[in-house]
C-alpha cells in the first residue's frame, strides 16, 4: 500500500498532474471564498474543464477543488463575518471576534492550518480505510449492493431534512428520472412519453448539474436587487502577518481537540449526504462541551476555529471513503467526481480500487499534496482574495451559468443534456421553494439504475425475495434502513418544537 | 391544504399517471421479471409516500390558527422568472445562432439584468463581460479542450 502510495506522489507530483492540482486548489479555495458560491458550484463549474484532461489529470483538479473549497471558506467567515460556504459557518463565531479584536492574521491562519491538520487526519483515514472497506465490500452479491443503496436512500432522506416525508418523497422523484427512457438490464424502451431524447435515459450529471446550479444561483438572484453591501465590509488594509511556527503551535498543543473533531469530521463525511457544514457544526458544538472555559466560545477563542476547520476538511476525507469503496457519493461534490469518472468509462464502487489502482492512490496522493497547494495559495492571495469576494454577482452568475451550459452540452456533444439542464433547473429551484431536500433527490438518481440492476440479478440470481432479509448483510442493512427512518420519525418529534428559524441551505 | 399538500398531490398524480403507463410494458422472455416490474414498485413507493404528505399537510391544518406574517425579508421573484426566461431563450437560441453568437447575447442580457446598466458607460461593462467570456471559453475548449460547442444552423458560426 505505502509502496502504491509512493509512487502515486511522485507521479502526481509531476508537472502533468500538478497543475490540475493546482488550479482545481485555486478555483476551491476562490469558490469558497466567494459567499453565495458553494463547493459544489465551484467544482460544476470546474467539471468541463476536465473533459480533455486524462482521468488523474480530472480528479486531480476535482480533488483540489474539494479541498480548497473546504477551507476558502474560512477566509471571509473570519475577515467580514460572511462565511463563504456552509461549512465556515462556525469559524464566524470565533474566527470573526477574533480578528475584530485585531489579530485578523491569527485568525486566519489558525482557521488554515487547522485545515491542513485536519485534512491529513482525514486523509490517513481515506489511505487505511478504503482498501478494507472496498474487500469488505467485495463479498456483497446483488442483495447486499440493492440493500447498501436503499439504506443510503433512506438515511438521507431522514437526515437531510426536518420532515422525512418531503425526504422520502424527493428521494422517490430521483429514482423516478432513472426509470425513464429505457431498462438498464435489457435496454428495452419504456416510459419514453414520446420524447425522442428520453429513449436513452437520462444522464444524472446535467440533472445534477442544473438541480444545484439554478438552486443555488436563484436562491441568490431572489435576494438580488438591492445595493450590495459586500464591498463595503471588506477592510482591504487588514494585516495577515502571523509567527505561523506559533500557530502550528497553538493547534498541534491540542492533540486531543484535533484529533476528536477530524473523528467527527471524517465519521460525518462517510455518511452520504450529511455535509461540511454539519461536521463543523457538531465539531464546534464539542469543542465547546469540552472546553474548560466554554462561556468564552464566541468571543475569539482559537478552538473554536480549530474545531470547525479541521473537522470540515477532515470531511473531504471521509467523503471519498465512501465514493472510492462503495460507489455511494457522499456529497454533492463527489456526486459530481463519481459523474467524471463515468464520462472517462471507470466504474466506482468496491472494485475500483482494486481495477485502477494507480488512479486510486493517485487521488489519495493529489488529496495529500492539495493540503500544502491550499496553505501556499491562500499564504499568497488572502489580500487578494478580499478583491475577489467582491465580484458583483451580475458578473458571476451569468459566467457560471453559461460554463454549466458548456459541462452539460459536452458530455456527449448534444444539446439534449442542455434541456435536461434547463428542466432540472426549473424542478431543482421549485424544489428549494417548495423544502424539498435536494439531496435524496440526486442520490435517488445516482443510484436508482444501480438499485434496479442489482434487484434483477437478485431475482434472476435466486427469486426467493426473503434472501434480502436472510442473508445476514442485507438483512442488517435492511434492518438499518429501517432504523434510520424510525429515527427520523423520533428526531421529528422530539426536534418539531424546537425548531428555530432557517438556517443556510448546505446544497 | 398547504403547500405540502399540493406538491404532495401533483407527485402522487404525476406517479399514478407514470403507473398507468408501465401497464402497456411487455414483459420479456429472457429475464424473471419485466421492464415495468422495477418502476412500479417505485411508482406505487412514490404515490404512498406523496399521499402521505398531502394527508399529513391537510391533517397539519386541520386546527391550526393561521399562520403570522412570513418574514419582512422581500424576494424578488420577478428577476428569478425573467432570469429563468433569458436562460431558456439562450438554451433555445443556442442550435440556431451558435454558442459565440448566443453566449454573448446571454451574457450581454442577463448581466445587464441583474445589474441594469447605467447610461452609455454603463452598458460597457455587460459588453466586455460578454465578450471576454464568449472568447475565453471558446479559446479554452475549442482549440485547447478539443470540445466541439454548438455551431448554429441559421449562422453557421
Amino acid at each position: 500500500m505505502f509502496d502504491l502510495l509512493g509512487t502515486a506522489l511522485v507521479n502526481v507530483a509531476q508537472v502533468k498532474y500538478l497543475l490540475p492540482l493546482f488550479f482545481g486548489t485555486l478555483a476551491g479555495v476562490v469558490g469558497g471564498a466567494l459567499p453565495g458560491v458553494t463547493i459544489t458550484m465551484t467544482i460544476i463549474v470546474v467539471l468541463p474543464f476536465t473533459f480533455g484532461l486524462d482521468p488523474l489529470q480530472g480528479l486531480a483538479a476535482m480533488t483540489g477543488v474539494y479541498v480548497g473549497g473546504s477551507a476558502g471558506g474560512l477566509i471571509t467567515a473570519c475577515l467580514i463575518g460572511i462565511p463563504g460556504t456552509p461549512s465556515a459557518i462556525a469559524t464566524t463565531f470565533d474566527g470573526h471576534p477574533m480578528a475584530k479584536k485585531g489579530e485578523p492574521g491569527r485568525a486566519v491562519w489558525l482557521g488554515v492550518w487547522a485545515s491542513f491538520f485536519g485534512g491529513l487526519l482525514g486523509g490517513a483515514f481515506l489511505i487505511l480505510a478504503t482498501g478494507p472497506l472496498a474487500k469488505f465490500a467485495l463479498q456483497f452479491g446483488p442483495w447486499e449492493f440493492f440493500s447498501l443503496f436503499v439504506f443510503a436512500l433512506s438515511m438521507v432522506a431522514g437526515l437531510v431534512e426536518s420532515s422525512l416525508a418531503k425526504g422520502l418523497v424527493s428521494g422517490g422523484l430521483g429514482l423516478i428520472v432513472t426509470i425513464l427512457g429505457s431498462d438498464p438490464v435489457m435496454g428495452q424502451k419504456r416510459l419514453t412519453l414520446g420524447i425522442p431524447f428520453l429513449e436513452g435515459g437520462i444522464d444524472f450529471l446535467p440533472v445534477l448539474i442544473g438541480v444545484f446550479a439554478f438552486a443555488q444561483i436563484m436562491s441568490e438572484v431572489e435576494r438580488m436587487g438591492g445595493a450590495e453591501k459586500l464591498a463595503d465590509a471588506v477592510d482591504r488594509s487588514l494585516g495577515l502577518a502571523v509567527s505561523h511556527l506559533k500557530v502550528i503551535g497553538e493547534i498541534l498543543g491540542r492533540p486531543f481537540l484535533l484529533l476528536w473533531v477530524a473523528f467527527i469530521g471524517v465519521v460525518i463525511g462517510v455518511l452520504p449526504a450529511i455535509g461540511g457544514s454539519a461536521a463543523s457544526m457538531m465539531a464546534y458544538d464539542q469543542a465547546k462541551k469540552l472546553s474548560k472555559h466554554p462561556q468564552k466560545f464566541g468571543s475569539g477563542v482559537p478552538e473554536g476555529i480549530i474545531a470547525s476547520e479541521a473537522s470540515n476538511n477532515a470531511n473531504v476525507g471521509g467523503s471519498l471513503v465512501t465514493i472510492m469503496a462503495f460507489g455511494i457519493p457522499g456529497d454533492a461534490v463527489t456526486a459530481v467526481m463519481l459523474g467524471a469518472l463515468t464520462i472517462h468509462g471507470i466504474q466506482s464502487g468496491p472494485l475500483f480500487i482494486l481495477q485502477n489502482p494507480e488512479l486510486a492512490y493517485g487521488i489519495f496522493a493529489a488529496y495529500l499534496l492539495a493540503h500544502p497547494l491550499m496553505v501556499l495559495i491562500i499564504g499568497l492571495s488572502t489580500s487578494f482574495m478580499l478583491r475577489i469576494v467582491t465580484v458583483p454577482k451580475a458578473v458571476l452568475f451569468p459566467v457560471v451559468l453559461v460554463l454549466c451550459v458548456i459541462g452539460a452540452y459536452a458530455l456527449n456533444n448534444t444539446m439534449s443534456n442542455v434541456y435536461v439542464l434547463l428542466a432540472f433547473g426549473l424542478i431543482g429551484y421549485a424544489m428549494v421553494k417548495g423544502g424539498f431536500p435536494l439531496a435524496p433527490f440526486i442520490l435517488g438518481v445516482i443510484l436508482g439504475d444501480q438499485i434496479e440492476i442489482n434487484l434483477i440479478r437478485a431475482i434472476m440470481t435466486d427469486a426467493d425475495p426473503w434472501l434480502f432479509l436472510t442473508r445476514p448483510i442485507s438483512g442488517a442493512l435492511i434492518a438499518l434502513s429501517v432504523a434510520s427512518v424510525v429515527f427520523a420519525i423520533w428526531q421529528h418529534y422530539r426536534h418539531q418544537s424546537k425548531v428555530a428559524g432557517d438556517s443556510e441551505t448546505d446544497f | 391544504m398547504g403547500r405540502d399538500g399540493i406538491a404532495g398531490l401533483a407527485v402522487l398524480a404525476a406517479s399514478l399517471a407514470l403507473f398507468v403507463l408501465t401497464l402497456d410494458l411487455k414483459d420479456s422472455p429472457l429475464v424473471p421479471v419485466g421492464p415495468g416490474f422495477y418502476p412500479r414498485i417505485v411508482l406505487a413507493l412514490t404515490a404512498v409516500l406523496s399521499l402521505g404528505l398531502a394527508v399529513a399537510d391537510v391533517l397539519a391544518h386541520r386546527g391550526r390558527r393561521p399562520a403570522p406574517a412570513a418574514d419582512a425579508t422581500k424576494l424578488n421573484y420577478p428577476l428569478v422568472a425573467i432570469s429563468f426566461g433569458v436562460f431558456a431563450l439562450y438554451v433555445v437560441a443556442l442550435p440556431w445562432l451558435g454558442f459565440r453568437i448566443a453566449t454573448f447575447a446571454y451574457v450581454v442580457a442577463s448581466s445587464s439584468l441583474l445589474a441594469p446598466p447605467r447610461g452609455a458607460k454603463g452598458w460597457s461593462a455587460p459588453l466586455i463581460l460578454a465578450l471576454a467570456t464568449t472568447v475565453v471559453t471558446w479559446l479554452v475548449f475549442e482549440r485547447w479542450l478539443s470540445v466541439l460547442l454548438p455551431r448554429g444552423s441559421w449562422t453557421d458560426f
